[in-house]
């Protein structure tokens, strides 16, 4: 009767064990989805670079470059507007998202700008009727390249060259972590759920498991989002700027969904208990 | 059958038991079990990270300012004219030769701090401290690692050569330069026009102790594009105003 009893004590320590290792399996689990659906995706970024405004606002950000460039170059404000095609700006940025996650060389394509340039100075030199004595070949090269630093530095996203070869070493084997976590956290839910010959303790476990996961993944998001880090983030420009407070909301917009997915499941897995429990208690 | 089912009734019988001992037991921990993992949870992650942690967090530090980032093409403008010859009333009350350090207003990076006037040349310009874009877009700026007048120091102003330092093609030597500022009104003597490539640093001294002020733009004026050389134009001192450093 004593052994009994004492198998009794040591059950629930055993499934709450499990209910935790549910809950921590879960937390990897909600992580590793994030970052392979945030961090790891280029859909995940050209999405934010389109909600963000980012293509506008970088179109601003190089037509005010090349303003400033015209200032110090005897060209007229109206070149730079005119010149600035947001079409190629887009291609340049989309062409260089998807090298970062092809693995290919993170360098920006300047040809076309650059092709452009000459031709758009040839015709304003035509157009204003500009002496031969005034452009010489060699201020004309030191303009374009200068011009195309510029055009580098605006659509170059900092740290991409130095993180874009560990994305993409790190794809696989999170792929199999995030496969591995998930099947770890349904054989612990099929553990609990085929161990227990009362069907109330099977919910109750199960819901401990999917609250405490809930309250762990909640944890990160509230804590950086309360303390407001994410705005005050010392970036240059305005686009880019805009692009990561977009791209971190979003991020973290993501472990909210994995949380409230938690909570519900737990909520469900709570009121099947109450439910079972209660049957249990008029057997 | 019957005596199979028999140790499943008793722990039912044992289940109600306990039930009916700790009726609210189980509802807390609905509250408290979840707390708990979420701190264990933490905590491991905390101890599995704690080595490199105050490494990011030392250096995640650096990416973030206390204030939100002010991305504005506008500049401040700090400039308040002052008569000449004299310069503050409370300037007038120390000496008429100079100015306590402590009541000047220090301008900060792509602030207008004064204006820059070579009537010789029809330069009249905005001064700012910083040569980036908002300064050279706007006027004239002082480069950041030299100094303001006064301070008795080098103090190197750059300018557009198509915009608002095209005029010192008709820099000559002897020609005043006038720099007003909140502090006081300068004025210098343009003493010699050097034309140097722009790599070269033999063409001004930052350490110099004595006040100097040195003009540079690129050359040659009105050119289509950028040119690797540069005009200097030098100048010396020929007001006596100064910072007087030790107040």
């Amino acid at each position: 009767m004593s052994k009994h009893r004492h198998k009794l004590k040591l059950k629930p320590v055993l499934y709450s064990i499990l209910a935790f290792m549910l809950a921590f399996v879960l937390f990897a689990f909600s992580i590793c989805m994030v970052l392979k659906t945030t961090i790891f995706s280029k859909a995940f970024i050209t999405d934010c670079m389109s909600s963000s405004g980012y293509f506008s606002m970088l179109k601003n950000e190089l037509t005010d470059e090349m303003k400033s460039l015209g200032n110090a170059s005897g060209l007229d404000e109206e070149f730079a507007e005119s010149f600035v095609d947001s079409l190629n700006l887009q291609k340049s940025v989309k062409d260089y998202i998807s090298n970062f996650y092809s693995n290919e060389s993170t360098m920006v394509e300047t040809t076309s700008f650059k092709q452009q340039l000459i031709y758009a100075i040839d015709e304003y030199v035509k157009e204003k009727n500009i002496s031969s004595e005034s452009v010489s070949e060699e201020n004309v090269d030191y303009l374009v390249n200068n011009a195309e630093e510029r055009y580098i530095n605006i659509i170059s996203i900092p740290f991409f060259s130095f993180m874009g070869n560990y994305i993409f070493k790190a794809q696989f084997p999170l792929t199999i972590i995030t496969i591995l976590l998930g099947v770890f956290a349904l054989a612990i839910i099929a553990v609990i759920f085929f161990t227990n010959s009362f069907k109330h303790r099977r919910f109750r476990y199960i819901s401990y498991g999917f609250g405490g996961a809930f309250l762990s993944v909640s944890l990160i998001p509230l804590i950086v989002q309360i303390s407001g880090k994410i705005s005050q983030i010392n970036i240059n420009t305005r686009s880019l700027y805009n692009l990561f407070v977009s791209y971190m909301n979003g991020l973290f917009m993501n472990f909210w969904i994995y949380s409230v997915f938690y909570l519900f499941i737990a909520f469900i897995t709570f009121l099947l208990y109450r439910k079972y429990y209660k049957r249990a208690i008029s057997d | 059958m019957l005596l199979k089912e028999l140790p499943r009734a008793r722990v039912l019988m044992e289940h109600k038991h306990n039930h009916s001992r700790h009726h609210s037991y189980n509802g807390k921990n609905f509250i408290i079990l979840p707390i708990i993992f979420c701190v264990l949870i933490n905590l491991i992650c905390y101890l599995m990270l704690a080595p490199s942690l105050s490494a990011f967090v030392s250096v995640g530090s650096l990416f973030f300012s206390d204030a939100q980032k002010d991305f504005s093409k506008d500049f401040n403008n700090i400039f308040v004219p002052v008569s000449e010859p004299s310069n503050t009333d409370s300037q007038a009350q120390q000496s008429a030769e100079t100015i306590k350090i402590s009541e000047i207003t220090f301008p900060k990076y792509n602030e207008q701090f004064g204006e820059l006037i070579i009537k010789d040349c029809q330069i009249d310009a905005k001064l700012f401290f910083g040569d980036g874009d908002i300064p050279l877009n706007n006027g004239v700026g002082i480069y950041g690692g030299s100094a303001i007048p006064g301070y008795g120091k080098t103090i190197l102003v750059a300018g557009h050569n198509n915009t608002y330092f095209n005029g010192l093609k008709y820099a000559q030597v002897g020609q005043q330069i006038k720099i007003r500022t909140s502090y006081g009104n300068f004025v210098y003597e343009i003493t010699d026009i050097q034309i140097k490539e722009s790599t070269d640093t033999s063409a001004y001294d930052l350490s110099a102790d004595s006040e100097n002020l040195i003009l540079y733009t690129c050359y040659p004026f009105d050119e289509l594009g950028l040119t690797s050389k540069r005009c200097f134009v030098y100048a010396k001192p020929v007001s006596n105003l100064e910072i007087d450093k030790n107040n």
